[in-house]
């Protein structure tokens, strides 16, 4: 049902940048459940119905992404806690930074997050003097060693 | 602002992964506070050269007891820029506000860990900064997750009351735990924290950082007085 203008709620869009391992599966609704159960933890059902939080856009791959979360104007600093509190997702730690607020999601999209996301690679690294296969993220590489992965960067490998 | 991390062996991230992370979330520096039993053999200050970013050489004490911890704060002193000590059970909060020698009481609230109005005052006397731990706060869940805030609430009235010195970070054990100063700030808030006490409590790393500097520098003999070679 459309609200006539001055009734509808006022609503603003985070953008952010995901992190996670390159071989942690996380899909839009484990996401969003996760940051509905991180403000419910937080600041209780009342909490979850003002900030009203709604994935927008989502995507992550290789372990990187972006998502653009919509909020009511009001909480966004609730919404902003809730992203910061996930905890793991699915088993997965998940780095989220917001980069941006915006009142449309193609403002935030174009402003935050444009040009953010560096393409990955698979390749073999030289890391502590073991040749490992790796995902290289621009100076970013996250190193298979067979069990978990390591963080490293380019200064890392030799 | 500045961040306390832990890094490879202690865990998944290098030192360099951490800085870089850092970097792209806005903070100045980082201290890298691993055990001293699993310390960070790379020269930190090179890696932040190359990340744009400070790195500051720390430890974070993990002794069983005091007796243990006066041992490990009289050996690791004189080359450590920043000292801490994880804090958690009554013997070593005790202890650890009462040492000048120390920087930061870590995780003074965790496990069976707490503080009153008495050891708070101590720790203002002494120059011994409280750490405000967020960790708990952002990755546990449930009863847990409570009873972090819960603590923290408690602490920050301690901390005004007795206007303590004390630092905050999120205690990251990776760069996927690592988190923005904003985000920080906003979770910090269901704890009683405003945003400018957080950002304090993060610049707090890096004063600290340059005042030990500073001590442990050549020449130093007080605060404003050191020996000046001959040119």
């Amino acid at each position: 049902m459309t609200l006539p203008k001055h009734l509808r709620p006022r609503y603003r869009y985070l953008a952010a940048t995901l992190e996670t391992w390159p071989d942690a599966a996380i899909d839009r609704a484990a996401f969003e459940a996760a940051l509905v159960a991180a403000i419910r933890d937080l600041f209780g059902d009342a909490g979850v119905a003002a900030a009203d939080a709604r994935l927008r856009t989502y995507s992550l791959a290789e372990g990187a992404g972006t998502v653009v979360v919509r909020t009511r104007r009001a909480a966004v600093d609730t919404t902003r806690a809730g992203l910061a509190a996930m905890g793991p997702v699915e088993g997965a730690p998940i780095a989220v930074c917001v980069r941006g607020i915006s009142g449309t999601i193609r403002g935030c999209e174009a402003k935050y997050l444009h040009g953010r996301q560096l393409p990955s690679a698979e390749s073999t690294v030289a890391f502590e003097g073991v040749d490992r296969p790796a995902v290289v993220r621009g100076a970013r590489v996250d190193v298979d060693l067979g069990d978990a992965f390591v963080g490293a960067t380019d200064l890392d490998l030799i | 602002m500045y961040e306390a991390v832990r890094a490879r062996p202690v865990g998944p991230s290098t030192v360099a992964r951490l800085a870089a992370t850092a970097a792209d979330y806005g903070y100045a520096g980082v201290v890298v506070t691993n055990p001293p039993d699993a310390a960070v053999d790379a020269a930190v200050d090179a890696v932040g050269e190359a990340c744009g970013i400070d790195v500051v050489d720390g430890l974070e004490l993990t002794p069983a007891d005091p007796s243990q911890a006066a041992g490990a704060v009289g050996h690791h002193r004189p080359t450590t820029t920043v000292l801490c000590l994880r804090g958690g059970t009554g013997a070593l909060n005790r202890y650890a506000v009462r040492q000048p020698k120390l920087d930061v009481l870590t995780r003074p609230m965790a496990g069976r860990g707490d503080l009153d109005h008495v050891l708070v005052r101590a720790a203002a006397e002494n120059g011994v900064r409280l750490a405000v731990d967020l960790g708990p706060v952002l990755r546990e869940t449930g009863p847990s997750r409570s009873a972090a805030i819960a603590g923290l609430r408690k602490l920050r009235e301690l901390i005004a009351d007795a206007d303590a010195p004390y630092i905050v970070t999120a205690s990251p054990g990776s760069h996927l735990e690592l988190r923005a100063p904003r985000e920080l700030a906003a979770v910090a808030a269901v704890a009683g924290f405003d945003r400018e006490a957080v950002e304090r409590g993060l610049a707090e790393w890096g004063r600290l950082a340059a005042r030990n500097r500073e001590r442990l520098a050549d020449g130093y003999v007080g605060p404003g007085v050191r020996v000046e070679e001959d040119a």
